[in-house]
């Protein structure tokens, strides 16, 4: 197998579910009508509600969806089981699933005036599922922003030749936003000037490895060379588990990671969280753009980074520590969200992009047409992934990437320099957007009951501290399939809600029932596996050897888990209740839409 | 057929949306507020004297039903929209 084969089979797979599928289910069971006017043009309030280009709406949904899920899913699915399986699911997943949901969320908002999931829920299934909601958001939340401190920090630890970069970052977004809000710079200019220095800093990144070792070496002096905690990870030691340490280098860099997204969170959005994300998105479709193009040019002109070189399949349990099991069923469809399917798509097509649709046959190219371009996006992970296969898995990533931007004739230190950064960038971006999101999750959820979460400093301070705990646990892997669950469920949550509807109007359901049903049953299961091997490959291990700060946070996890399986649960009951009711006596069809004016 | 329009509307889309997307909400704060000062008994503030209110009201009545709109979705009418989460 090489990546030209991959890239073919992606581009094939998406002609096919668009035109075959897709297409037939807007005509015939949404029947998406162009003379409908929709929420964006009858509330237009010039912002929120603004009938937008259906260009422009599709750049601006893929830009809101595309971010480090699809290639960390990629990365740990192919790790664990090879990449057969995660591609087979990729490519089935976004066929028969992900498309869907995408394009129903943002159907069912703009028939039901923008409205978002958790109002549409709380009308058409019960008021306690909104709160039911909350709840899982916030977990949802939480459990990503352990999964992504603890990514970065470690790869910020041990590449210190991308440390340069991203403090550049962080000082060209904080530019950036000056120059454009304050100075009233030109936005070509100021990106220019911004993303060059940022991309200077990361190609130069390998010149400077030296002293930011030096830094390293130095805070490890602070101890005398012995870790802050001691935990056990079951990721370690080619799966078998080992003892790992958490040495003062990696805590300052998790620390260092937690202000700047403390900074993103309480800064007014423009002045650093709008601006960096805009810096780094510009580095990170550099290294996508070149690295796409040179995984489909590389078989020929440099066979030796297009070849696939980990197994294709590696067994159907892989053993993950002493006690810890990892069925490919129901883990995989887990471990692979955004490129095959996700609820953060849904959550924000709702509220993002359905108020700003201006035509009811634009839903079908930006709602289908983003998450088929988020497919690509994961493909092209796991095909570095599969070519890199030297190191630790996000190791691995870099270096295949590296090698496919190689084929530009850039020699492959720099593009690897290239491809460190674009994946810490992608994740450390998204990192601070959420924690802006958890702080105002946590204001909406407890502010009115316990009015002290209203300070955003607390709310901040509280996300902060709870995902460092998560953090010196260690077990980024299970985190990540933890949140992974969470996303899949809030995805099969969103569906559950569009089969509710569609029975709701008497339209034929099954094309978003059955993903549901597939998506329910799969995530509820992988997260009791989860808690399974948190609980017996994390936990015990760890209060067996007194070690305080680890157990507390695994404990954590274990609680999460319950909570989330909870929720899903109660929100099962309370829509299959809700579907029964419609089934039977579907609401009365509404008045005629109204026509566009 | 895939002309360059689309490809620039995209483009724009992926990078330069966002911003104007943002210099619109400001324009919008600072232009609620006004709207409160001047007219804001409509949505039940006590403001300036009648006489001031009707002076500007040419200028303000085009925008008085989508900032009506606007302050029927807040919890409170002086709070940003961002605690009103209309993510969730």
């Amino acid at each position: 197998m090489n990546s030209l084969f991959a890239v073919i089979l992606g581009i094939v797979t998406v002609y096919l579910a668009y035109t075959r599928y897709a297409r037939r289910i807007d005509r015939s069971v949404i029947q998406s009508d162009p003379r409908r006017a929709t929420p964006a043009t009858l509330y237009m309030d010039g912002v929120d509600f603004m009938p937008t280009n259906r260009n422009i709406l599709f750049g601006y949904h893929f830009k809101s969806i595309a971010a480090a899920g699809p290639i960390v899913g990629a990365i740990v699915a192919a790790t664990l089981w090879g990449w057969l399986p995660a591609l087979i699911w990729l490519v089935v997943g976004v066929s028969f699933m992900g498309w869907a949901s995408d394009y129903s969320a943002i159907v069912l908002s703009v028939r039901n005036e923008g409205n978002s999931l958790s109002a549409v829920a709380h009308r058409l299934i019960s008021p306690r599922t909104r709160t039911v909601l909350f709840l899982f958001i916030f977990f949802y939340l939480l459990l990503i922003a352990g999964a992504f401190v603890g990514i970065m920090a470690s790869v910020l630890e041990s590449q210190p030749r991308t440390h340069l970069g991203m403090i550049l970052l962080v000082a060209m977004g904080l530019l950036l936003g000056q120059m454009l809000y304050r100075w009233r710079s030109g936005l070509l200019a100021a990106t220019i000037l911004t993303v060059g220095i940022t991309l200077l800093a990361i190609l130069i990144g390998p010149l400077t490895e030296g002293t930011f070792k030096g830094l390293n070496e130095m805070l490890n002096g602070i101890t005398g060379g012995a870790p802050i905690v001691t935990y056990f990870d079951p990721t370690l030691a080619s799966f078998k588990g080992a003892e790992a340490k958490i040495m003062p280098s990696l805590l300052f860099w998790a620390l260092a990671i937690c202000v700047f997204c403390y900074a993103g969170s309480v800064l007014p959005i423009w002045r650093m969280a709008q601006p960096v994300v805009y810096v780094g998105f510009w580095v990170t479709a550099l290294a996508m753009i070149l690295g796409l193009a040179g995984a489909a040019l590389g078989t020929f002109v440099k066979p030796e980074v297009a070849q696939f070189r980990i197994p294709a399949f590696k067994g159907w349990n892989p053993q993950l520590g002493p006690a810890g099991v990892m069925p490919l069923w129901p883990m995989l469809f887990v471990t692979i969200a955004c490129g095959a399917i996700s609820g953060w798509h849904a959550l924000f097509g709702t509220v993002g992009t359905a108020r700003q649709i201006e035509n009811e046959a634009d839903m079908l190219p930006v709602g289908a047409g983003s998450m088929f371009a988020e497919f690509l996006l994961g493909l092209l992970a796991l095909l570095a992934v599969s070519v890199g296969a030297k190191g630790s898995p996000v190791a691995a990533f870099a270096n295949g990437l590296g090698g496919f931007i190689s084929v530009w004739g850039i020699p492959l230190d720099y593009a690897s320099s290239l491809a460190f950064a674009a994946f810490i960038v992608i994740v450390l971006v998204v990192t601070q957007l959420i924690f802006r999101v958890m702080r105002v999750t946590l204001t909406e959820w407890l502010g009115e009951v316990v009015p002290v979460f209203r300070n955003q400093h607390v709310a901040s301070f509280i996300s902060v501290a709870l995902a460092i705990l998560l953090v010196l646990t260690g077990t980024w892997i299970y985190l990540w399939q933890l949140f992974g669950a969470a996303n899949q469920l809030m995805a099969a949550l969103s569906l559950l809600l569009v089969t509710i509807w569609l029975a709701s109007v008497g339209k034929a359901w099954l094309y978003a029932g059955l993903p549901m049903i597939f998506m329910y049953v799969t995530t509820v299961g992988s997260v009791v596996v989860t808690a399974y091997n948190l609980y017996f490959n994390v936990y015990r291990p760890n209060v067996a050897a007194g070690r305080l700060l680890p157990a507390a946070g695994s404990g954590l996890m274990v609680l999460v888990s319950v909570l989330l399986v909870m929720a899903a649960l109660l929100i099962g009951l309370d829509g299959w209740r809700a579907f029964l009711k419609y089934l039977g006596r579907p609401a009365p069809a509404p008045g005629p839409a109204p026509a566009r004016g | 057929m895939l002309g360059l329009k689309p490809i620039q509307q995209f483009w724009y889309g992926l990078t330069g949306y966002e911003f104007t997307r943002h210099a619109l909400d400001m324009r919008r704060e600072l232009e609620g507020i006004f709207m409160v000062l001047t007219v804001g008994d409509m949505v039940g503030v006590p403001v300036l004297p009648p006489v001031y209110a009707l002076r500007l009201l040419p200028y303000l009545v085009l925008e008085v039903a989508q900032w009506k709109r606007e302050m029927a979705r807040r919890k409170e009418f002086w709070e940003k929209k961002e605690y009103d989460f209309q993510g969730v």
